[in-house]
């Protein structure tokens, strides 16, 4: 009962840091339960995707209503991330456990790192509207293009090319790390493919459910997912999440992004000395 | 794109969203009722739950076990986005959006391969 409630707790907990850094909890679910609760990793990283699920799940619902997140942009890219985490999920009952860890430790550190760099020029340069071409080249009308039709209104989509083979590399990153992959699709729409940032942001978290779902049936099958550990974690993520989402426009996140560089950092470490050991 | 699809759309976004948030919910109460058995019965989440058997998930339900409940709940989530999937295949396809009826074909195609690769590792 105690360790069931512990658990909730921690996955509330990653579920508000998450959702107020705009990470996602996944980054914080498979720390928590290899180094909090002694689960192997690749357990854990099934667990972190069926709880990612719930909580883009939930958030894409009420995007799509809103009309926020692009549909046709997101399922043709996510079409990639789920060959990607096809791709990822199969290996990743290969890979040895110390590689694994390895790799989230070099993901941890690189967000930490990430989260400083923004911190610090947060003040001189935040992430505004990329360049978009709005205009036809000759001014003629002509038939439209694939990627004119992945448009929105007032922006039109480019570099379709490096959207997939980033889609690809999210994929299986997020197969592999049990994370939903916002951290590479978000700036890869809306700096590479010219997509605002709100509506970059809604349809990441729009394709991070069949993207999770390819890898996570692989999970599933292979007996990846205990459904004692998935329940209690998922349920506080989904809550810390929700929580977390009506939080954000409230508080200072300046000190709180501070903390999370901090605790990034620890977590590396104990990770790197799972691979050492 | 004429007013009438564009409206079309819309529409099948929203439909999509609600289904979207409504299986989520579902799920979540699933979790919700199987995470308080499991409590109830004094079950360690660590103590390892039992592997997915589709042929005892009636008689788990039915006798109020907490793995039926945690694993309807798990399936419901992963079935979520894939019954979004289906859902915009079925709309592109009225609208004759035929680029949009392939790329939702081939979503769908991955994740049986997905399915069928994993089941044939594990025999």
């Amino acid at each position: 009962m105690i360790v069931g409630l512990w658990m909730i707790g921690g996955g509330v907990a990653a579920g508000v840091f998450g959702s107020l850094l705009g990470l996602g909890g996944g980054i914080l679910i498979v720390p928590l339960l290899t180094l909090g609760f002694g689960l192997p990793l690749r357990e854990a990283v099934g667990v972190s995707l069926v709880s990612v699920m719930m909580t883009s799940s939930a958030a894409a619902g009420v995007y799509l209503e809103r009309h926020v997140a692009n549909l046709r942009l997101g399922m043709t890219l996510e079409l990639f991330t789920a060959i990607g985490a096809l791709v990822g999920g199969s290996i990743a009952f290969l890979l040895d456990e110390r590689l694994l860890s390895l790799l989230f430790a070099t993901l941890l550190a690189y967000v930490a790192f990430t989260m400083l760099q923004a911190r610090t020029g947060e003040t001189s340069r935040g992430v505004d509207t990329p360049d978009v071409d709005l205009a036809s080249k000759d001014g003629s009308p002509s038939r439209p293009t694939v990627l004119d039709r992945l448009g929105g209104e007032g922006y039109q989509v480019r570099n379709l090319g490096r959207g997939i083979v980033g889609a690809l590399g999210a994929g299986v990153a997020s197969a592999l790390l049990g994370i939903g992959g916002g951290i590479i699709k978000v700036p890869l729409m809306h700096l590479a493919m010219g997509v605002p940032l709100r509506v970059a942001t809604a349809t990441s978290n729009l394709m991070i459910g069949i993207t999770a779902a390819a890898s996570a049936v692989i999970y599933l099958i292979h007996g990846g997912i205990d459904p004692y550990v998935a329940g209690p974690t998922g349920i506080g993520v989904f809550v810390g999440a929700t929580a977390g989402s009506r939080l954000g426009h409230r508080l200072d996140l300046s000190y709180l992004r501070l903390l999370f560089v901090v605790v990034l950092g620890y977590t590396a470490f104990q990770m790197l000395l799972r691979v050492l050991q | 794109m004429t007013a009438s699809g564009r409206a079309r759309g819309l529409a099948a976004e929203r439909f999509i969203g609600r289904l979207l948030s409504g299986i989520t919910y579902v799920s979540v109460a699933l979790l919700v009722v199987g995470v308080a058995l499991l409590m109830a019965a004094g079950v360690s989440p660590v103590s390892g739950g039992p592997a997915m058997d589709p042929g005892r998930l009636v008689s788990d339900l039915v006798g109020l076990k907490p793995a039926g409940f945690l694993w309807l709940g798990l399936v419901a989530v992963i079935a979520a986005p894939v019954t979004r999937v289906t859902v915009a295949l079925v709309a592109y396809a009225r609208d004759e959006d035929w680029l949009m009826v392939g790329v939702s074909t081939a979503i769908l195609l991955v994740i049986a391969i997905a399915i069928g690769s994993a089941v044939v590792s594990t025999v």
